[in-house]
């Protein structure tokens, strides 16, 4: 009895210890990306949280990396008045207008535009259609200084060829930095022009995943073109467009980089006009040193991303209610 | 919110290079060759002039690291304290009232310790003066200065009927009301084509000819509301941002609405859209490079005021750099006066080392490129005139805020009413300004 129930244990230690082996070589595999998370990705997100809550600037952080003194620490915590202070701030609500207005003019236009774009390469006539596809890829690899460049000269104002067309159309000159929605279009063209050709790649893998039958069978019950796209082609592609709307919203509300080079500095213009959220960020944070209430702002950021991604939520699901039906 | 991350970074590098010292320990005396990091942004350091130095020290290796120059101040104020920092680092005129606080000057070496005070007397003493820390210490070597004068293009002066000699065109504006004067009477007879580019230039131009800026001077308290200079400053800029009204409101400006350095303003030099640029020294290599074709329809005429300055760095060593005493021989070879008078030949860079504005070489210098305007002499006049001006804490962010406030005037965006000043005047702009700088600098 005994004898038998041991043999049984050990084998099933044996198994175990197999496994647990396994597993542990299973972790080492997956520990560049958990360590990687924790210093850049973790710890990062707890310290700004906490730094939120701190009157902290260049002094603080002097005189705690010199002094290593606690106290340093203590005078600084502010409690709840940085975000009170951002509640009231009218330049953050501004910067979140300009984000939310630059980031709707980009990814609109962008994702139909893309849509289509892919349509067309997935036709399968096409000829060349590596090189096609290859080439869609090329503004997202330039450097995103030289677009600004580019763009810069493309909408000066005086001198820019938009103008210069308009021009000979007998129209007066668009003030493409000075103006608020010409900037913001400006801008968005900026982004559309680069991430245009990913996002029909993207677009273009999931019609080519969709099941050549489910055409078929719309063909033999006399569906046009349209209704084969609206009830065959959109529906399959479902999980494709909320995974573009859901990294389009982190990327848009994110957006830096392209306001910054394209006014040529941290103050989104002189009006304010394209100042976005993140530039916001950055100016209080280092160009006034206040990093607890540029802290702040990453932790409004965070909450408006949430937001936003909590209503994509809910329209994907009912979307998904319509089809359970 | 990178605080986290760059303390660690920091504890790292100070345990590796703890290690790396200890082990050095033995063969350190055999090895001489150095690696000198430097930070730096624009045109800071010019390569000829590095190449002459890497040449005569085959054993030194530099490597220059260039930055945005926002990027740049903000990577080296948090990078200080740590032992991640760069043996030489370029320091702007615009920040340097930020790094002589105290507490982060106290983050430099002392040059002095290393030799500065006694090349102290070759530096023109404004210049020097502002490369003194608020603890005492001289914590930068001064690169260029800028000096300050206008340049002009003769045809288009020409045709508003003006004089085009450069005594007579200095004699046109004794003052900087006249300037505006002038450029309103040039706007009238040349229509299409803008008096200068950018009117927005003026303020600085009007503010570095005064002794103060934002910051008292004694008790370092924030004075942008009150001093005089500064309202000065900026009521000549707005004047000539909003020269011509129109049922009170501005309707236009003696300069352009192009921005500096933006492609329009390029593009603009070379189709002589504008007739006037205030130009320091090294706007002149600009003015070259970016409208090769205007050669010889330029002239070189006195500021307003007389003396002015735009620009110019320092160059620092910081405290825990690796190779301080390296660092030094080569900022102090790089900035000494012969490789200055090199850098103003090559690239037009006006020395500081002032000693030398009564040689030939620089009292005679004239330019082909703008009508033989004999630069040396007009631009050493220029900075001999300058009094030592106040840095202070938040000159950069306090520098933009009214340059957006100027920008605004001139683009006609200035679309807020504010106190008692209805929207698109230039007291409203103003207003704007004082409550944009309150709200961030809280002062």
């Amino acid at each position: 009895m005994t004898a038998i129930s041991q043999t049984l244990k050990s084998r099933k230690r044996r198994r175990m210890s197999a496994i647990a082996r396994q597993d542990r070589v299973g972790l080492f595999y997956v520990a560049p990306f958990f360590v990687h998370f924790v210093l850049f990705g973790a710890i990062p997100i707890v310290f700004t949280t906490a730094l939120a809550f701190f009157n902290a600037d260049f002094q603080t952080y002097y005189e705690f990396i010199t002094n290593h003194q606690l106290s340093v620490l203590t005078n600084a915590f502010a409690g709840l008045d940085n975000f009170r202070e951002l509640f009231k701030d009218s330049y953050f609500w501004l910067a979140l207008r300009n984000t939310f207005s630059i980031w709707l003019i980009s990814t609109v236009p962008q994702l139909i535009i893309a849509f289509g774009l892919a349509s067309l390469l997935a036709n399968a006539r096409l000829r060349a259609s590596t090189f096609w596809r290859t080439a869609l890829m090329i503004p997202n690899i330039t450097s995103v200084l030289a677009v600004a460049i580019v763009f810069q000269q493309l909408f000066g104002r005086d001198f820019g060829i938009f103008n210069v067309l308009l021009h000979y159309v007998g129209h007066k000159p668009i003030e493409w930095v000075a103006g608020t929605i010409p900037s913001h279009f400006a801008i968005a063209t900026m982004i559309n022009w680069r991430w245009l050709g990913y996002n029909s790649l993207i677009f273009l893998a999931a019609i080519l995943a969709i099941p050549k039958e489910l055409y078929e069978s719309a063909a033999l019950d006399g569906a046009s073109r349209w209704q084969t796209v609206r009830y065959v082609t959109i529906p399959q592609m479902k999980n494709t467009i909320t995974f573009m709307l859901v990294m389009g919203t982190i990327g848009g509300l994110g957006l830096f980089v392209e306001p910054l080079t394209y006014g040529g500095g941290f103050d989104g213009g002189a009006n304010s006009q394209f100042l976005t959220m993140t530039l916001y960020l950055y100016k209080q944070a280092f160009m006034n040193q206040r990093l607890g209430y540029g802290a702040a702002i990453g932790v409004g950021i965070t909450l408006v991303v949430m937001i936003i991604s909590a209503i994509n939520f809910m329209i994907t699901r009912s979307i998904a209610g319509e089809e359970s039906k | 919110m990178k605080l986290g991350i760059r303390i660690r970074t920091g504890l790292a590098v100070a345990v590796a290079t703890g290690l790396a010292v200890a082990g050095a320990g033995v063969g350190a005396q055999a090895a001489s060759n150095v690696t000198l990091t430097v930070w730096s942004y624009g045109n800071v350091f010019e390569p000829k002039i590095v190449d002459m130095y890497r040449k005569a020290h085959p054993d030194v290796t530099i490597k220059i690291t260039k930055m945005n120059l926002d990027d740049e101040h903000n990577k080296l104020l948090y990078a200080l304290p740590s032992r991640a920092v760069p043996d030489v680092a370029a320091v702007e005129m615009a920040y340097m009232g930020q790094f002589r606080q105290p507490m982060i000057a106290a983050q430099f070496t002392n040059l002095n310790t290393l030799g500065a005070n006694k090349i102290a007397s070759d530096y023109l003493p404004f210049r020097w003066a502002q490369g003194t820390g608020l603890n005492g210490a001289q914590i930068g070597l001064p690169t260029d200065v800028g000096g300050l004068a206008v340049a002009y293009r003769t045809d288009l002066f020409k045709k508003a009927g003006f004089p085009t000699k450069r005594e007579e065109v200095t004699a046109l504006w004794p003052t900087w009301e006249k300037f505006i004067t002038v450029g309103k009477q040039f706007q009238n007879k040349v229509p299409g084509v803008g008096f200068m580019d950018s009117t927005g230039t003026l303020f600085a131009a009007v503010l570095n000819q005064g002794t103060e800026k934002y910051y008292d001077a004694k008790s370092r308290a924030a004075i942008y509301r009150t001093n005089p200079t500064v309202k000065r400053a900026f009521d000549i800029a707005a004047k000539a941002g909003c020269t011509f009204m129109r049922n009170n409101k501005c309707a236009g400006s003696i300069g352009t609405k192009i921005n500096q350095f933006s492609p329009d303003w390029g593009a603009a030099m070379n189709k002589g859209a504008f007739a006037a640029v205030l130009a320091p020294a090294w706007m002149l290599d600009y003015i070259k490079q970016q409208a090769p074709g205007t050669k010889g329809k330029w002239d070189i005429a006195a500021v307003p005021g007389g003396g002015g300055n735009m620009g110019g760095s320092m160059l620092t060593i910081p405290k825990k750099a690796k190779n301080a005493k390296a660092a030094w021989d080569f900022i102090s070879w790089y900035l000494a006066p012969a490789q200055q008078l090199k850098t103003f030949q090559l690239y037009g860079l006006f020395p500081t080392t002032y000693k030398m504005y009564s040689q030939p070489s620089i009292k005679n210098y004239k330019d082909p490129f703008f009508n033989n305007a004999p630069v040396g002499a007009i631009y050493s006049s220029s900075a001999m005139k300058l009094k030592p001006i106040y840095a202070g804490a938040k000159d950069r962010l306090i520098d933009s805020t009214f340059g957006q406030a100027l920008a605004r005037i001139t683009q006609g965006t200035q679309t807020k009413s504010c106190g008692s000043f209805p929207a698109q005047t230039s007291g409203a702009a103003w207003c704007q300004a004082l409550q944009d700088i309150q709200h961030n600098v809280g002062q």
